[in-house]
């Protein structure tokens, strides 16, 4: 078995079994906690409505933070669009989603989703600066903060070097690139980047609880 | 140039260089072990932590935007001030006792146990520095509620006896006396008896059976004591059946500011047996933020049921009877800007109603910029005020306030909280500010429409 | 010892013209990256090479490796070429049978001893010697016997280079590739099914030029030829960049011949001339006749998947396990939550 077929098979095999399962571990390991029932009269509409109102709201900016959180922002935008469209606007991707999917969806020329990766991973780079020289982040990051922005700019090095090729044969950038994504996978369900899925139970329950306030979300 | 702890800079002109490192201050309550202590704040936090914070703790990004919202980084560019580095410590033990990954955090030592150090550092942190204004709850993009989770972590630093001594001692006080300031129940009656001759305005007091149970906050009762008269001008004004109690009166909750929540919901307990006993359908509640957010939010859940009655800020209770034309008013000639307290209109959800009154006042209403819900905070909130070491601190983030109110060039500062007024007053005094912070409710008590009878 | 005419007496004898035969060099000579002024020593050396003898052993093979290389360009210079070596022994094309056959093998090997080439088309089983035999010797005795006395061996197809399709899951008659038997000798991997019969008498010419064998891969096959991957040498691949793809064999994307990624085409991890050399003369190749890329000059090309399947296509297990994985998943959050609620409740009661 080469490095190709050991990486999309067996390792990528394990990587969807550890994301499945470590997604639904730490999901339930906070929302079978011990929740606090509110008695208060409620003002507005609590319930799943206010939850989908702050999940969706909350992806963009109040105006008073606007300028002050400019350049974070508009990197995070960057980086999350340009992840979503490198990973699923790109044929061979959605090719790959198909495989299991049973469905595709029309891609982007494969010299657009280039630029766009690359434009995501100056974004990232950008992002690791303030990272590092904002007083700020270097006191509150920690381990995973950097262990996770490796193991999210990885799969899309790796992807933006298969066409670059370097010199290095087609087959053994794919398989690095395939068990760079198996790496973040595998990563995704434990550390920070478990906000994908986070985030609708963040900005959900804060919904819920100040919706029903009528309160500012 | 040097400068010694990243903010003193040595006076060059000065006779003699010198400098005196800043006192720090740790405080300690009760006799405790140091071990005691951390295993006491430890099993607090724990006991705290449930499916909303441990979305919370386990969601953060650690993006850092929290700090460009917060009055104490803005004005001091201290890291430490980053209000989701005030959750460190919570965060701390949520992930090594009770998070999902809580047996590898401990396994492999990933989040250490908590230390006494940090614990005293924190002291700083979760008291001098965070009003519980929750303003970085806005701008956080996962929508975590840091503010809400300060308070909670408090409960472990109350039960540690960790926290700063004048915020103790003035809730131990309002536990013991029934009141922060010690307005006790005679002394209420006093003032409410003097305002009621002063004014030449009936004040009910201690009615058996009424509809609405009145009750002030004892900066009201002790600073500002017209503002007893004019709830009362207001609440006779509409021909409720009304009165204010000597058995609940006290409106403020350091129960709740301090972490004690047995403190807490002793002091809510007051409240809401009055008014069940009284038959009440409404509590009002006076001029103070964090009133609001102990009983219009936390007081059915102190009950343990939903409270038999309704709870309004004075601000609800005014826009109510004046939007249905039970309460009129003259119209006042005079620019105003409002302050909006925290606890009532971010966190409450009480925005529209000052607005309303004032537009029944006929003022020209000047809003600020950002104000509103975006409001920053007054500083004093959250029991800052009563520390005495973080005067320096308040007075440096009210400068934000100061800039906020003078940009609107509006000749009334007007609010809705004792404690915001209180903490004006301070800061007024401190810079010689020529402002001075005046009452919602008294503008419209002063300016009632004579009744036709 | 009898006279054997040089290639150059037998090509003149069969009528190839001088410039026919330039021209082959002058192919060759590309093929293999040569420089232009080694042409005239190819053309030398060709000329005047003693025939060298072959000797050609098939073993569990369909005879389709030999019927690309004697049927499909004839007659060419390289079909004549071929002619000009002394092809000893091949059992498909001599006359002789049986104990004549072997005898020739014998006598060729004898006489050659050093020297000959063994080409070798078909895979060797392993699992019990009677699966496939020739005159009674089993394959493995017969090759082992073979190249004992060569100076090198070619396997011509992916049977003899990997295994091939007799090696394909579950493998039943344990069939292995020439390399993996022959450790002491040069092998020359020539795989494809078929290979490009130019390819061949390349590498035979390289060794009549120059006495040694190309440079190999990792695969043992020559990089002059096994150097770039199909995708690379694609036609159709401005269509791939632009995202343009034929979805079905009857669209109008696979009408207008766009890239045939979505069908599965394995030209980007397939190494292979055919994208250059293409067969029958330079007429066509797979992809340009419309059909995906197999990658058959790749090791176990037939046990990657389907051959339809798109080349990103995970190859993940089944939906069972992932619901074990799921399964997994909701137990290990219940017990940790579980296990947070105890402490906290154990915490409660201290307090």
């Amino acid at each position: 078995m080469d490095l190709l077929e050991l990486a999309r098979g067996p390792v990528l095999q394990a990587a969807a079994y550890i994301l499945v399962g470590g997604t639904i571990w730490r999901l339930l390991g906070i929302i079978l906690l011990a929740k606090k029932p509110d008695y208060s009269e409620a003002r507005g509409p609590g319930g799943l409505g206010a939850a989908a109102k702050v999940i969706w709201s909350r992806a963009y900016t109040a105006e008073p933070f606007k300028r002050a959180t400019l350049y974070p922002k508009i990197m995070g935008y960057v980086l999350h669009v340009g992840l979503f469209a490198t990973v699923l606007l790109f044929v061979p991707h959605i090719v790959f989603f198909e495989g299991f999917l049973g469905f595709g969806w029309p891609g982007l020329p494969n010299s657009i989703i280039f630029f766009i990766g690359v434009a995501t991973v100056i974004s990232g780079v950008a992002l690791l600066v303030r990272r590092l020289t904002s007083p700020v982040l270097k006191l509150i990051s920690n381990f995973d903060d950097y262990f996770s922005w490796f193991v999210t700019m990885l799969p899309l090095v790796t992807g933006l070097l298969i066409p670059i090729r370097l010199g290095i044969r087609y087959e053994t950038l794919l398989a690095v690139h395939i068990l760079s994504v198996a790496l973040l996978l595998i990563w995704l369900p434990f550390g920070k980047l478990g906000h994908t899925f986070l985030v609708f139970l963040t900005r959900g329950t804060t919904g819920m609880v100040f919706e029903r306030r009528g309160a500012k979300t | 140039m040097t400068t010694v702890d990243g903010r003193t800079t040595l006076d060059r002109e000065a006779e003699r260089l010198a400098y005196k490192p800043p006192e720090v201050r740790h405080d300690t309550q009760g006799d405790m072990t140091t071990e005691q202590r951390v295993e006491t704040a430890m099993h607090h936090f724990v006991k705290d932590f449930n499916t909303q914070t441990a979305s919370y703790l386990d969601g953060c990004v650690h993006c850092g935007m929290c700090a460009d919202a917060c009055h104490y980084f803005v004005r001091t560019d201290d890291p430490r001030y980053t209000p989701i580095w005030k959750m460190e410590l919570f965060k701390q033990a949520y992930k090594r006792e009770v998070g999902p990954f809580a047996f590898f955090y401990r396994l492999f030592g990933f989040k250490k146990k908590v230390t006494i150090d940090q614990l005293e550092e924190w002291q700083h942190l979760l008291y001098d520095s965070c009003t519980v204004c929750g303003r970085c709850s806005l701008v956080c993009p996962m929508g975590i509620d840091i503010a809400g989770m300060v308070s909670m972590a408090r409960h472990g630093m109350f039960k540690a006896g960790l926290i700063p001594h004048e915020l103790h001692e003035t809730a131990k006080r309002a536990a013991e006396t029934g009141s922060p300031l010690g307005i006790t129940p005679e002394k209420f009656k006093e003032r409410v008896e003097w305002m009621a001759d002063e004014h030449e305005v009936d004040i009910p007091l201690n009615v058996e059976k009424a509809d609405v149970l009145a009750v002030m906050s004892s900066i009201e009762i002790q600073k500002y004591p017209e503002s007893i008269a004019a709830t009362a001008k207001i609440l006779n004004a509409t021909g409720e059946s009304w009165t204010f109690s000597t058995d609940g009166y006290e409106a403020t909750n350091f129960g709740m500011l301090s972490g004690n929540l047995e403190w807490q919901k002793a002091a809510s307990m007051k409240l809401i047996d009055t008014a069940i006993k009284l038959g009440a359908k409404t509590l009002v509640l006076p001029e103070c933020g964090h009133a609001y957010m102990a009983m219009r939010w936390m007081g059915a859940n102190m009950y343990g049921k939903p409270l038999p009655f309704k709870v309004l800020h004075i601000t609800e209770y005014l826009a109510d009877v004046m939007n249905s034309g039970r309460l009129k008013v003259k119209k006042v000639d005079k620019s105003v800007t409002f302050h909006d307290p925290c606890q009532v209109s971010r966190r409450g959800g009480a925005t529209q109603a000052p607005r309303d009154v004032l537009k029944h006042l006929g003022v020209d209403f000047r809003e600020m910029p950002n104000g509103g819900d975006y409001n920053w905070c007054c500083g004093g909130g959250g029991g800052v005020i009563t520390i005495k070491r973080a005067d320096e601190l308040r007075h440096r983030v009210f400068k934000l306030k100061m800039d906020q109110m003078e940009a609107t060039g509006a000749e009334e500062l007007l609010s809705s909280c004792a404690n915001c007024r209180q903490s004006f007053d301070d800061s007024e005094q401190h810079f010689g500010w020529n402002h001075s912070m005046g009452s919602l409710m008294e503008m419209v008590a002063e300016n009632l429409e004579e009744q036709k009878s | 010892m009898k006279y054997t005419p040089t290639v150059g007496e037998i090509l003149q004898a069969k009528g190839v013209s001088r410039r026919g035969f330039l021209k082959y060099c002058a192919t060759t000579a590309s093929l293999l990256a040569l420089p232009p002024s080694m042409i005239p020593r190819i053309a030398a050396a060709i000329e005047n090479a003693r025939r060298p003898s072959v000797i050609w052993l098939s073993f569990q093979e369909c005879t389709g490796c030999t019927e690309s290389l004697t049927r499909s360009e004839s007659p060419t210079v390289e079909g004549l070429i071929f002619d000009a070596i002394s092809l000893d022994y091949h059992h498909t094309l001599q006359a002789a049978s049986g104990d004549q056959a072997e005898a020739a093998r014998h006598a060729a090997m004898e006489e050659n001893y050093g020297s000959y080439l063994v080409l070798v088309d078909g895979s060797i089983p392993m699992g019990n010697p009677g699966f496939s035999t020739i005159a009674g010797i089993s394959n493995h005795d017969m090759l082992m016997e073979t190249v004992a006395g060569a100076a090198a061996v070619v396997s011509i197809g992916s049977c003899a280079a990997f295994g091939g399709i007799p090696a394909a899951r579950p493998n039943p008659t344990g069939a292995v590739a020439v390399r993996d038997l022959v450790k002491d000798k040069p092998v020359v991997n020539i795989p494809g099914c078929p290979p490009i019969a130019m390819v061949m008498t390349a590498v035979l010419t390289q060794f009549l030029t120059f006495g040694e064998l190309p440079k190999l891969d990792k695969h043992g096959r020559p990089v002059a030829f096994f150097g770039t991957t199909i995708h690379d040498r694609c036609y159709r691949r401005p269509f791939y960049e632009q995202g343009k793809f034929a979805e079905t064999f009857d669209d109008e994307g696979a009408k207008a011949g766009w890239c045939l990624y979505k069908l599965g085409c394995r030209g980007p991890t397939t190494y292979n001339a055919c994208a250059t050399v293409k067969w029958n003369i330079g007429t066509s190749f797979p992809i340009q006749s419309g059909h995906p890329c197999l990658g058959c000059s790749e090791p176990d090309f037939w046990d990657k998947g389907g051959f339809y399947q798109p080349l990103s296509t995970g190859h993940f297990g089944s939906g069972a396990k992932l619901a074990g994985a799921a399964a997994a998943g909701v137990a290990l959050g219940a017990v940790a939550a579980a296990a947070g609620r105890k402490r906290q409740s154990k915490y409660t009661k201290e307090a």
